[in-house]
């Protein structure tokens, strides 16, 4: 297990290389100029041009890329053209409110979806499965800002349950902190979760249909037991799956969701960058997010192993 | 308790019946038989005849959202099963009566050890702790002979054999001294050599405990050398029953004829080509169940039938010695050559 694990930390190197080389030319190959944005719009072409020298946006391309690289090789992930503050320190800043809005949007998908499709399964066809499958055909056709607006206009503006908008670091008390998270992680949540909880519900289907759930009635064990050890554990494996795929959703969703509950995380960070053509930070950003992915995806491959004994690496 | 004190189970006029989009199939449309106390009864039948749907309604595991036992009655230690509450159901699988089925290699559940999977029965209806149970689990494994039992406690059924799968269901199915066990066609799945090492071994651990078992098979063989008593049945239909010598000296039902000599016998002296006389099969196919059958079921595929035999049920009616047969035309039958 442990050299599995050492060979698939291997394998993601190649897998930021190529990342990285598709970060920095697809920004390139964007239109929109940085030069030309800080030089303001009235600018000569010679000040632009000032400008660009400046920035080291004159040189050739590969020049460019070969300098980025060698300085992340060095953990410096250079120097954002518009605030001249170093982009490690602006993606640390930034850090907080992301990983907690992701990992609470996470918490609460899971631990709502599993539940309701294991139900909708045990109960297929009938009425509590048709409501489930319901709302998941729903949440998951419903676009995360539509739902982010439904929900701000009825749990913060008529019943003034829950803030508007904003963030609360966790420093400033867990309550303020939790009470932030609640609107965006459901807005953000509700397509993740509609996705987890159907295929939960498929895999538990097509788990509950085989012979050894047979034999585990024919031992009058308890329902919950034959729902939750016999089956789900059996059913786990797609499902675990989805909830990897499912990271990436989240992450795109980030983006949306700060923007909508004016959360100054990543996601905000990253519209910020993309807008003014600041390449060092939507740089910076797009490898931590692939980072992310890729250890979301290493977790995964390793949680097989440990779900189903059939799988030995 | 039942007057009726020898009995263990008797099952009275069982009806099983499902819905499929044909309508609905009679799978078992009015079947009765007793089991006595240590007793081996086998169900014979070709696939279809209804025969594994009883044994699953016995234990009332027919999947509700397709099926359901619409009448008769199922009593065991003269209690009824067909109206007892899903809790003191549950109390009763796996424990009083238990079940081996015909797939060992999908029977067992994949993800968890040989160890959890037996001893869970244990801990459910023993009241005994994990450890406890774990140890009863050892001790199963070793009654049925599988070597390192101590070892395959802790692996997973990828990781054993189809005969050595099919002992664990064996122990599993034992664990908790069960009153009576269920085989639903424990053997089909083998190898022939695996096959007689699993019936003697379930043979011999009867003997041990005094377990009853119901042995549901299509195989005459196998019924020949392990049962004392017979239960023929024909879509959905109990159509003759025997103890197991009167049905292969004198098989009555024409039917059970047909079964007898579709077996290949290596008793009968081959000819000068080194030939022997080609088995017989029996023409024509199972009758649908989805409409209901006026007269005999097996009229359509039979020899000796007659009008009546199309038109009226035949009864079954006391050939003596135990022996009972639902023909019409049974004197017809016995008067010719097997």
């Amino acid at each position: 297990m442990t050299a599995y694990i050492v060979r698939r930390l291997f394998a993601t190197l190649p897998v930021m290389a190529v990342v990285a080389v598709f970060v920095f030319f697809l920004i390139r190959f964007a239109p929109g100029d940085p030069a030309a944005i800080i030089a303001g719009e009235d600018a000569t072409a010679e000040a632009i041009a000032q400008v660009r020298a400046k920035l080291g946006l004159d040189r050739p391309f590969m020049e460019q890329f070969f300098i980025w690289i060698l300085q992340m090789l060095q953990g410096d992930l250079g120097v954002s053209i518009f605030s001249n503050l170093p982009v490690s320190r602006l993606i640390v800043q930034r850090v907080e409110p992301t990983v907690a809005l992701t990992l609470s949007t996470l918490f609460v998908a899971v631990a709502l979806a599993i539940p309701i499709g294991v139900v909708a399964a045990w109960k297929a066809r009938r009425l509590v499965d048709r409501l489930v499958m319901g709302f998941a055909v729903l949440g998951f056709a419903m676009p995360v800002f539509v739902l982010a607006y439904i929900l701000i206009y009825f749990f913060a503006v008529q019943w003034q349950l829950l803030p508007v908008q904003g963030y609360r670091p966790i420093a400033e008390g867990f309550w303020p902190f939790v009470e932030s998270l609640i609107l965006p992680s459901v807005a953000l949540g509700v397509t993740y979760m509609a996705l987890i909880a159907r295929i939960t519900r498929a895999s538990m289907l097509e788990v509950l249909a085989q012979d050894y759930i047979r034999t585990a009635n024919a031992k009058g064990l308890a329902t919950d037991r034959v729902l939750l050890l016999h089956a789900l554990k059996n059913a786990a494996v797609p499902i675990v799956t989805v909830i990897g795929i499912g990271i990436a959703l989240l992450i795109s969703g980030v983006v949306i969701t700060e923007t909508v509950f004016n959360i100054p995380g990543l996601g905000r960070l990253t519209v910020d960058a993309v807008l003014k053509r600041d390449y060092p930070v939507v740089q910076g950003l797009i490898l931590v997010f692939a980072a992310a992915k890729v250890l979301v995806n290493l977790i995964i491959d390793i949680s097989y192993a440990f779900l189903d004994p059939r799988i030995r690496y | 308790m039942s007057v009726t004190s020898g009995n263990i189970l008797e099952v009275r006029g069982l009806q099983t019946q499902f819905n499929t989009l044909d309508g609905v199939v009679r799978a078992v449309d009015g079947v009765s038989f007793d089991l006595a106390r240590g007793e081996t009864l086998g169900i014979v039948g070709e696939s279809g005849c209804g025969k594994s749907v009883t044994a699953l309604s016995i234990l009332r595991l027919i999947p509700p959202e397709t099926g359901r036992i619409a009448g008769g009655s199922i009593k065991f230690e003269g209690e009824e099963l067909t109206t007892l509450g899903e809790e003191a159901m549950k109390g009763l699988r796996g424990h009083r009566i238990s079940m081996i089925f015909q797939e060992p290699m999908t029977s067992l559940n994949p993800v968890l050890t040989v160890g959890t999977q037996i001893a869970e029965n244990v801990v459910r209806h023993m009241g005994v702790s994990w450890r406890a149970a774990r140890e009863r689990s050892f001790e199963m494994l070793d009654l049925v002979r599988i070597a390192d039992a101590r070892r395959r406690l802790d692996e997973y059924p990828h990781q054993l054999s189809g005969g050595m799968r099919q002992r664990v269901m064996i122990a599993l199915a034992l664990s908790c001294d069960p009153q009576v066990l269920i085989a639903d066609e424990p053997t089909t799945a083998l190898d022939v050599t695996i096959q007689a090492q699993i019936l003697d071994l379930m043979l011999e651990l009867k003997e041990k405990t005094g377990t009853a078992i119901v042995l549901i098979t299509h195989d005459l063989g196998v019924i020949a050398e392990t049962t004392e008593r017979v239960v023929v049945m024909y879509a959905g239909r109990k159509v003759e029953e025997a103890p197991v010598e009167a049905l292969f000296a004198e098989p009555l039902h024409p039917y059970t004829r047909g079964l007898m000599r579709a077996i290949p016998r290596l008793d009968i002296e081959a000819d000068a080509a080194g030939m022997r006389p080609r088995l017989q099969e029996i023409p024509g196919l199972v009758p649908r169940l989805t409409q209901p059958i006026p007269g005999c079921a097996f009229a359509p595929r039979c020899g000796f039938a007659t009008e009546r035999c199309r038109a009226e049920p035949p009864p079954l009616v006391d050939a003596g010695g135990g022996h009972t047969v639902a023909c019409w035309e049974v004197d017809r039958v016995r008067a010719s050559a097997l």
